[in-house]
């Protein structure tokens, strides 16, 4: 019988490969808050707290402008209300009692949610483990940048950025098997590329993430529902 | 002041967002379930495709090195190795134009 330690530590090093991203990105996220007037420990209150990449750069280049509190909120809303989706994807799979789903909907980032939805787990272990080794290198690169400041280099000089979009990628595509799967994939991706020019980060997400799959959905609408999705387990487990 | 009151409507919607999806437990139609299998499809493409090309003009390398992860991806369904794959590949075609 397997623990959950054993579980949670599988979850943890799923993350792993992801770090070389978060950390630059947190060192990145911090000197901007340092910069933008915030002190040490608002810089990391927000990684504690609020635990949302993007949504405290934006919000610390926010609050650098001396924008309203309304505003700042309202944005973070913009940018994270993402998360809904991906909640009702992994209540779907995860087993949570009301005591671990504050606790698993606390520490959930894209980046957590993509390796459990991408399916070899779909434990609680798993997924603390693997929502904390991000949490852990988030919090612990945010206070080295707050702490060294400047003497930092630019990730995206560095290019290190291109780590998100490799991950997301090396994660859909073995998942496209079927020929709708495709579609969805191919039809999200565009709509997200063409409306990222005019709406705010996580909008183009939502939006492509709703329609791509109300797409799929209705593609499959003659498929047996049921036997389909047990199938698709099965054969992930395996893979 | 301001400051910690920003910052807890800050966590009240993130945290909000991220609770509302997981505590929907009502059993769905098939359409719904059939919906949430394409979730993870449709959103993993979404995450992809505005931040691939990058800020920088590097977006033809950016792109070769992402073909060569998704074959990587492919070939070993492993995480690792096809991030590994794409930033060696970035990495070595971003010497020629730098």
């Amino acid at each position: 019988m397997e623990s959950g330690r054993q579980r949670f530590a599988r979850g943890f090093a799923a993350m792993v490969p992801l770090w070389v991203g978060v950390v630059p990105f947190g060192l990145a996220y911090a000197v901007t808050a340092r910069g933008a007037g915030l002190s040490v420990v608002e810089t990391q209150a927000l990684s504690v707290l609020v635990f949302a990449g993007s949504a405290q750069v934006s919000a610390v280049g926010l609050f650098g402008r001396g924008a309203a509190g309304l505003e700042i909120v309202l944005t973070t809303f913009l940018l994270n209300v993402r998360h809904v989706l991906y909640g009702l994807s992994l209540g779907r799979t995860v087993p949570l009692d009301r005591r671990r789903r504050p606790v698993a909907a606390y520490f959930l980032t894209d980046e957590a949610f993509g390796v459990v939805a991408a399916g070899r787990e779909s434990s609680f272990g798993f997924l603390l483990g693997a929502e904390l080794s991000l949490f852990v290198t988030w919090n612990l690169a945010t206070l080295a940048g707050a702490l060294l400041g400047g003497a930092i280099p630019d990730p995206e000089r560095i290019g290190v950025d291109v780590v998100f979009p490799l991950a997301f990628l090396a994660l859909l595509v073995p998942l496209l098997r079927t020929r709708p799967e495709l579609a969805v994939a191919v039809t999200a991706g565009i709509s997200a590329w063409l409306t990222a020019r005019w709406l705010p980060g996580g909008i183009p997400v939502l939006a492509a993430g709703v329609g791509g799959s109300l797409l799929g959905a209705w593609l499959t609408r003659h498929s047996p529902p049921d036997t389909e999705l047990h199938l698709d387990d099965a054969a992930r487990e395996v893979a | 002041m301001t400051f910690w009151l920003t910052v807890a409507g800050m966590v009240a919607v993130t945290f909000g967002s991220r609770f509302a999806g997981l505590s929907l437990s009502a059993p769905l139609p098939p359409f719904w379930l059939r919906f949430l299998h394409f979730v993870p499809i449709a959103v993993f493409a979404a995450l992809v495709t505005p931040s691939l090309a990058g800020e920088r003009g590097e977006g033809e390398i950016r792109i070769a090195a992402a073909a060569l992860a998704a074959l990587a991806a492919w070939r070993w369904k492993n995480l690792g190795l096809a991030i590994g794959v794409g930033l060696a590949a970035f990495w070595l075609l971003r010497i020629p134009f730098s």
